[in-house]
């Protein structure tokens, strides 16, 4: 008690010292130039006070003698004084942007940046925490040259992600996954006819398992010279993640950030209906009264029983509407309807519900000279626009570091995530998929609030789409025809899943001595998925339970030794040797019901009506294991010319036991030109230039054939041979790239040019090879094809206004590329082959590669041109089309991406915004297709040009006259009939090339305005920092050329894409984040 | 100590990473299926693959209940329109054929050397489904086909002139009957879906098809192989070649998933057969098992109008046997038999009787398979425009009519004869265009031909005059 009173008086008297000696330090802050810097921070330690220096560098502080000040400023390195007699400092920054930048590289190994002879481009993690979109991968969209990601607006659903082209054929394309160093798992676990758009859920992609709470920086590795010591399975591209690590904090170290995101559906990418005709697909009235041909009772009843929109004008005529044919629903029974034009109370955008987003993330850290932690706990919580749509995830990630002695020091990264998710949105052409029947097949008078009310008074299935009246006169039948109730199906047939995950890393660091250290380092990953879907019974589609389990892992064994030494003052020599043992496992395990279920609603395996055969069942089970030797070798001269070296070679598992081992290297350099010019206009200059080739191994079980079994006949075994026939003599695939860049400050930093041009080529691809099918299989696995990508890429910086309060940053990513398939191997004549299928979508259109022309491109029957460029058109008015399947409609592949960022920053508020633009690619739109025969859009009910309605017949006045030509070539304008399901616009008569469409956009892809409470506000605060921000995504579609979509809408990850089928729209999200530490 | 860490994590690296190539190796060796398996297993699979694709009647698979006209579909009438090539239906057929049947079956082959008894077994089904290939198709890959692996690899294999397969079709069934004819080996017997190992049937099975080959093609080419054959072949409705399949999936009658299971409602009947049996001078009381009574609006049969959208509610529907997942399959019967024998005799061929008398025998044939009576055949047959002598048309009309007919639901069947003989009042598509317009003559080959074995597939297209469904097979009239 004494001992404290005696400290408290001492104190007291400490502080009326320092209180005495409080003045005012002035400083003028410049650059290694002379230039002064506006907006520089200058902050005391001591009192956490901070100002800003204004437009002329000039600041003023209070601040005692003995005390420490801090100044920085963004691309320099911070400078730290102590305050002494002098009122007034000089104070000089030295830029570390380039010079110092350290980034991390393959194997998690720290670089100069400066020294580097390949492209790397990295962001903050900031950039994956502004808004945190369904998927984070998609955070990076817009961000980085030659980084293409596109996601599909599905709940929870997955994100293409590919940089710089695809350059394999069949394999995947998606970029590697690297987090501390530790590759993780990106695969996707759609199946294939999913991804062709035939129907299923998009579960996602494992890389979306990724904390943004626990990101600290972003690296993207995009050549084969910055991904060499990966080997094969980084050739497309890496995506290296480096986690927060705990760092020394002042108040508690805890970290609160929370955010709400509420989206809804941007109308510009959903149909625009018309509401003037009624349901039927033409041709089907009495001609009586020009109503419906079904008759009950002597009235007449809607034609539910047709999933299109070419019935009757409507007209107000009292009708029996589906809703009146349900004997249960006595209120409703055996009544008359009005049936009148215009829109429906619930009209199909009316299904749709406001999606909420809420994060919530807690955090602790701190760190001490002899280690560090950090604790971090994410919750997730996605309620999706369909009804009963959830996603739960929730995340906890430790990181920790100690130092055991002076040159041994330990440390681990631990995630643990699980997701829970119910109701996914079915996709692509299913009946789950409730855009099959509004985009497609739809009668657009029909009145979801009934189907609603339907629902809840019966609790069954019964929908628009019964069966209803025939001619017979017997009472409705009331089975659905094509569609369910779309509320009963949302209710009963929910998908479910659950993703239980860990992954990290657990390292070892041995400093022998100065020069020399070893790293020994775990990687894990580890994942168990378990997804079911349902089918339940009274569905139009059998009923049936599927349940699936997988549990996909990958170990890394990693010895690391590295060696930095300065031989003389001007040469260094930085080098690694290594030996790495990679083990991937796949268990997988399927199991469905088969023929329907027995009870309704129990979805269970062993309530199966048939018998579960072979056919209902499958399971995989694989381990891959690659082991490899590495040496890398640096040497910089001068601190100005740099050069590199890597060798890899490495064994696998999944080649011939002859061929299972492959070499590959690399060689860069760069060279520092601004070290050697003296400009004062050039504040950093530099070249590079690299060549690298990589070996790539291929997926376990294509060397050796092996027979399928398939469900027994009453008791006889049954066996055939596969499909695709393997091969014991492949190799290893081998990719060439050539890259050359320049990095460029100019004028005092006000302008960044960071410009990469590559050339690669990926041959000996491991393809399966598709044969004739008189072979007696479908595929043979060999080495062929050929890919070259070629492209440029570049990112520019500027700074057009900087001043003490006030700061402008542009950002522009830009870059292009072209995949030219080279070659494709040859068939046993010595032919060359000249296509190969990568996809086919329902509607006629194939995605395929043809030797000579990029890849990607789309296939179908065409328009007939005139030499002089005019359609041909029938004698019926619809326009002539090719027989011929295989015309090229366009490609998936885009002219150029790009995107454009820019930060204004004012005092304690900033304000951003990202434009995302893709300028060519195409995309066909099955939707389209078949609404063009339905005749649900706007257009099926507009006037001609004689100002009739083009669904009155040619010969009153109505029908379509489409531009186009005779034969000869003379004018042709002869009407075609639109009033039924054969309109010469529908799919009937026109070629698929109608329906590929343009898919350039420019987006508004990303904004946020943000306030940080400035140093004067948080002091009277329990806090250490605080900030809110307004932040919106995708929230307006500038530039488009689909109708009724969005450009960038398709159906999942993966090879397949340019398909639209059942298409989601785009969701426009706005919401509120917080970010609070004490 | 330190030292020793260092030692001990390269030590465990090394011995990590340095396992053999020999356990490499069996990693990349799949375990949950087998390197190798029975002949037996080859053989079911490959007849219940066969038997499931000649009894198929899914539209995306096998539209030949649409092109016979024996049904229209309701909605989307692609295939009505003979539109046979926007859903890829050659290629389905085409492979499942070669790679499904015949690669299944000469694999089986390969593993039953010294039981003559299974390779005639084997033999009869790979003859049966050769002949299917080239009826759809004309010339297709037989010499080099089924070479994917092995010493003579071929990739691409060349077309085969299908005049010349026939030939060696032939021969190969006179070789697969005089094997039958023996006692060698024991045969497959539970693996054998169709015959149970019986010797005798296989062998009707194999002269029954010599006489379906011979017949087939017009002239007397193959008059003695058929003679010699025609009294070993089916010689009543018990003899038919037939699976009985089960009630539960996959193994139920093709057509039950997609009439019964799916829930869908994609076919009524055509108007084609539904007039013909209705009129007035046919009054065949067949219409009763091949439409369902309960179906008829106003106490008629109503047919959809070819290529034309049909609702299910205003058209009557396929008779309910064909709703039952355990209705059997069928690869040849009796009844054909009859008309290929009629047709024999009207050549002036020896075959045991006159075409009137083999041309009412599968009349009757017909009716016994459907649990008709002998007497409404008789009184059937008695109709001036139903018996042989008065009905209308040239013999090749009268049996072709007939038995199109008689092969209701055998979609492939009745196609097949109303190319060989006319007859049957197929009517043009009412949409199509160009290739579309009329009835196909055989199917386009798989586009994938085209891309995977260009060079031999333009060569094949020029000589059988273009790949296009007008184009004929050779024994097309």
């Amino acid at each position: 008690m004494y001992k404290i009173k005696l400290l408290c008086v001492f104190g007291l008297l400490f502080s009326q010292v320092m209180i005495a000696q409080l003045k005012t330090v002035t400083g003028v802050i410049t650059d290694e130039s002379g230039a002064p810097l506006p907006g520089a921070t200058v902050v005391n330690l001591n009192t956490s006070n901070g100002v800003s220096s204004d437009f002329d560098g000039n600041f003023s502080i209070e601040s005692s003698v003995g005390e420490t000040i801090t100044i920085s400023y963004v691309g320099y390195t911070d400078q730290t004084i102590q305050i002494g007699e002098e009122n007034s400092y000089n104070i000089l920054l030295v830029s570390n942007n380039k010079l110092d930048e350290v980034v991390v590289t393959s194997l998690g190994i720290t670089r100069d940046k400066k020294s580097l002879g390949y492209a790397v481009q990295e962001l903050s993690g900031e950039d994956f925490q502004d808004v945190k979109a369904l998927n984070p991968i998609e955070s990076l969209s817009g961000e980085i040259a030659g980084l293409d990601i596109q996601s599909y607006n599905t709940m929870g659903g997955s994100a293409n992600v590919i940089v710089r082209g695809y350059s394999s054929l069949t394999g995947s394309n998606q970029a590697l996954f690297v987090i501390d160093g530790t590759p993780i798992s990106n695969s996707t676990p759609n199946t294939g006819d999913m991804k062709s758009g035939r129907g299923g859920f998009d579960y996602g992609n494992a890389a979306m398992d990724i904390n943004p709470e626990d990101v600290a920086s972003v690296s993207v590795l995009k050549g084969a010279a910055a991904t060499a010591l990966y080997g094969s399975r980084a050739a497309n591209g890496v995506i290296l993640i480096t986690t927060k690590k705990g760092s020394k904090k002042s108040g508690l170290g805890v970290t609160i950030n929370s955010q709400i995101l509420f989206g809804s559906v941007d109308k510009s990418t959903y149909p625009e209906y018309q509401y003037e005709y009624g349901q039927g697909y033409g041709g089907q009235t009495d001609g009586g009264d020009g109503y419906w041909l079904s008759k009950w009772n002597g009235s007449s009843a809607v034609n539910t029983t047709d999933d299109a929109s070419f019935g009757p004008k409507l007209n107000g005529k009292m009708v029996y509407k589906s809703y009146n044919m349900i004997p249960e629903l006595t209120a409703l029974y055996g009544k008359l309807s009005p049936d009148n034009p215009g829109e429906p109370a619930g009209a199909p955008l009316s299904f749709f519900n406001t999606q909420v987003i809420a994060t919530n993330s807690v955090s602790i850290e701190n760190a001490d000279e002899n280690g560090s932690f950090r604790l971090n706990y994410s919750n997730t919580n996605i309620s999706g626009i369909l009804p009963n749509s959830s996603i739960d995830r929730n995340a906890i990630t430790f990181s920790g570091s100690r130092k055991l002695s002076d040159n041994f020091t330990t440390s681990a990264n631990i995630t643990y995530t699980k997701t829970d998710a119910v109701g996914r949105y079915g996709t692509g052409y299913d009946g789950r998929n409730v855009n099959q029947g509004f985009r497609q097949w739809y009668g657009t008078t029909v009145d979801l609030e009934m189907e609603k009310y339907v629902y809840e008074q019966t609790g069954k299935n019964y929908s628009w789409n019964m069966f209803g009246m025939d001619t017979s006169g017997t009472d409705p039948n009331t089975k659905n025809h094509y569609f369910n109730n779309p509320y009963w199906m949302r209710d009963k047939m929910a998908n479910s899943d659950t993703r239980n995950r860990y992954f990290g890393n657990v390292t070892l660091d041995y400093k022998i001595n100065d020069d020399l250290k070893v790293l020994g380092r775990l990687g894990f990953d580890q994942f168990d998925f378990t997804k079911e879907e349902r089918i339940d019974v009274g569905a139009v589609d059998p009923a049936e339970y599927y349940s699936s389990h997988r549990t996909v892992s990958e170990r890394n064994f990693d010895l690391i030794v590295s060696y930095t030494k300065s031989i003389t003052d001007k040469i260094n020599i930085d080098a690694n040797i290594g030996g790495n043992l990679r083990v991937n496992q796949w268990d997988y395990m399927t199991a469905q019901t088969n023929g329907g279920l027995n009870i309704p609603g129990l979805f269970a395996l062993n309530n199966s009506s048939g018998p579960i055969t072979s056919g209902d069942v499958s399971n995989y089970d694989a381990t891959k294991k690659v082991d490899g030797v590495f040496a890398r070798v640096s040497a910089g001269f001068d601190e100005t010319y740099y050069i590199e070296t890597t060798f890899r070679s490495d064994r696998s598992s999944s080649l011939p036991i002859n061929n299972n081992r492959f070499n590959y290297s690399s060689i860069s350099g760069s060279a520092i030109i601004s070290n050697l010019i003296d400009n004062s206009n050039i504040d950093f200059a530099k070249v590079r230039a690299n060549y690298a080739e990589v070996g790539a191994d291929t997926s376990p079980y294509n060397v050796f054939s092996s027979y399928n079994l398939v469900a027994g006949f009453g008791g006889q075994p049954l066996a055939t041979n596969p499909s695709t026939f393997n091969n014991p003599n492949l190799k290893a695939e081998s990719t060439k790239e050539t890259e050359i860049g320049l990095e460029l400050d100019l004028f005092n930093r006000r302008v960044g040019l960071d410009f990469s041009y590559y050339n690669r080529t990926t041959e000996d691809l491991i393809t399966p090879l598709e044969v004739s099918k008189a072979t007696g299989g479908s595929a043979l696995f060999v080495n062929a094809g050929a890919i070259e990508n070629k492209g440029f890429e570049m990112v520019l910086n500027l700074n057009p206004y900087r001043s003490a309060d006030f700061n402008w940053d542009i950002t522009v990513n830009w870059s292009t590329y072209t995949s030219k398939v080279t070659d494709l191997g040859q068939d046993s004549n010595g032919t060359d082959i000249e296509y190969l299928a990568l996809g086919s979508f329902q509607g006629g259109v194939s995605l395929g590669a043809k030797k000579g022309e990029e890849y990607g491109i789309l296939r179908g029957r065409n328009f007939i041109y005139h030499e002089n460029g005019q359609k041909l058109k029938r004698s019926n008015g619809a326009y002539q089309r090719t027989t011929s399947n295989t015309e090229v409609l366009g490609s998936i592949i885009p002219d150029w991406t790009g995107g454009v960022k820019n930060s204004f920053n004012y005092k304690d508020i900033n304000l951003s915004f990202l434009i995302d633009i893709q300028k060519g690619g195409d995309v066909f739109s099955l939707d389209q297709r078949y609404a063009s025969l339905t005749g649900i859009l706007k257009e099926s009910a507009r006037l001609n040009d004689k100002g009739n309605l083009i669904r009155e017949a040619v010969a009153d006045g109505g029908g379509v006259n489409m531009p186009g030509v005779n034969e000869d070539g003379s004018v042709n304008n002869v009407y075609g009939e639109a009033n039924s399901y054969l309109t010469v616009e529908g799919y009937v008569y026109m070629p698929e090339a109608a329906f590929v469409y343009d898919a350039s956009f420019v987006k508004l892809r990303e904004i946020k305005l943000g306030y940080k409470l400035n140093d004067n506000l948080i002091n009277s605060t329990p806090f250490e920092s605080a900030s809110i921000s307004i932040v919106g995504r995708n929230l307006w579609i500038i530039s488009s050329n689909v109708p009724y979509s969005d450009p960038e809408a398709g159906i999942s990850a993966g090879n397949v894409q340019g398909n639209q089928s059942g298409a989601y729209p785009s969701i426009k999200e706005i919401g509120v984040s917080l970010n609070l530490q004490f | 100590m330190k030292k020793y860490n260092l030692i001990y994590l390269l030590t465990t690296l090394v011995v990590l990473g340095c396992s053999p190539d020999t356990d490499y190796e069996s990693l990349n060796k799949d375990p949950n299926n087998p390197a190798d398996v029975s002949a037996e297993s080859l053989f079911t699979s490959s007849l219940k693959n066969l038997m499931d694709e000649v009894n198929d009647i899914d539209y995306r698979d096998a539209p030949f209940m649409l092109l016979a006209q024996y049904a229209q579909q309701t909605t989307y009438t692609d295939e009505s329109q003979y539109d046979i090539v926007n859903r890829g239906i050659s290629s389905a057929i085409f492979s499942t054929i070669y790679m499904n049947v015949l690669y299944d079956l000469a694999d089986a082959k390969s593993k039953v050397i010294g039981d003559p008894f299974k390779a005639a077994q084997a033999e009869v089904l790979s003859i049966y489904a050769w002949q299917y290939l080239v009826d759809n198709f004309g010339d297709i890959p037989y010499s080099e086909a089924l070479n994917i692996v092995g010493e003579n690899q071929s990739i691409a294999p060349k077309y085969d002139d299908a005049a010349t397969i026939y030939d060696d079709l032939v021969k190969r069934a006179v070789s697969a009957s005089a094997a039958l004819a023996g006692s060698d080996g024991f045969g497959f017997i539970g693996a054998d879906l169709i015959g149970n190992g019986n010797r005798a049937s296989w062998s009707k099975f194999a002269n029954s098809l010599i006489v379906k080959l011979g017949v087939r093609v017009p002239g007397d080419k193959y008059k003695s192989e058929v003679e010699a054959a025609f009294s070993k072949s089916l010689s009543s409705v018990a003899d038919n070649i037939t699976m009985a399949y089960q009630g539960s999936k996959p193994n139920t009658h093709p057509s039950w998933p997609e009439l019964v299971e799916s829930g869908r409602n994609d076919y009524v009947v055509g108007k084609t057969i539904v007039d013909l049996l209705t009129s007035t001078d046919h009054e065949d009381p067949r219409q009763d098992v091949f439409f369902d009574p309960k179906s008829k609006m106003n106490n008629k049969y109503v047919g959809g109008v070819i290529g034309q959208k049909s609702g299910w509610s205003t058209h009557s529907k396929l008779g309910t046997i064909y709703f039952d997942p355990t209705f059997r399959g069928v690869l040849i019967d009796y009844t054909e038999i009859c008309f290929y024998l009629a047709d024999a005799a009207a050549r002036g061929w020896n075959v045991g009787g006159t075409a009137a008398t083999h041309y009412s025998n599968g009349i009757k044939a017909s009716f016994e398979d459907m649990g008709l009576a002998a007497t409404q055949a008789n009184t059937y047959i008695a109709k001036p425009k139903v018996a042989y002598t008065t009905a209308t048309g040239s013999d090749d009309e009268k049996i072709g009519r007939q038995l199109w007919i008689s092969m209701f639901n055998r979609g492939f069947e009745g196609w097949t004869a109303f190319r060989r003989y006319g007859g049957a009042p197929l009517v043009p598509s009412k949409l199509g265009e160009g290739d579309f317009k009329q009835v196909p003559r055989r199917l386009t080959y798989p586009v994938s031909e085209a891309t995977q074995n260009s060079k031999n597939y333009s060569s094949a297209s020029s000589a059988i005059g273009g790949d296009l469904q007008k184009t004929k097979v050779f024994w097309d009239k």
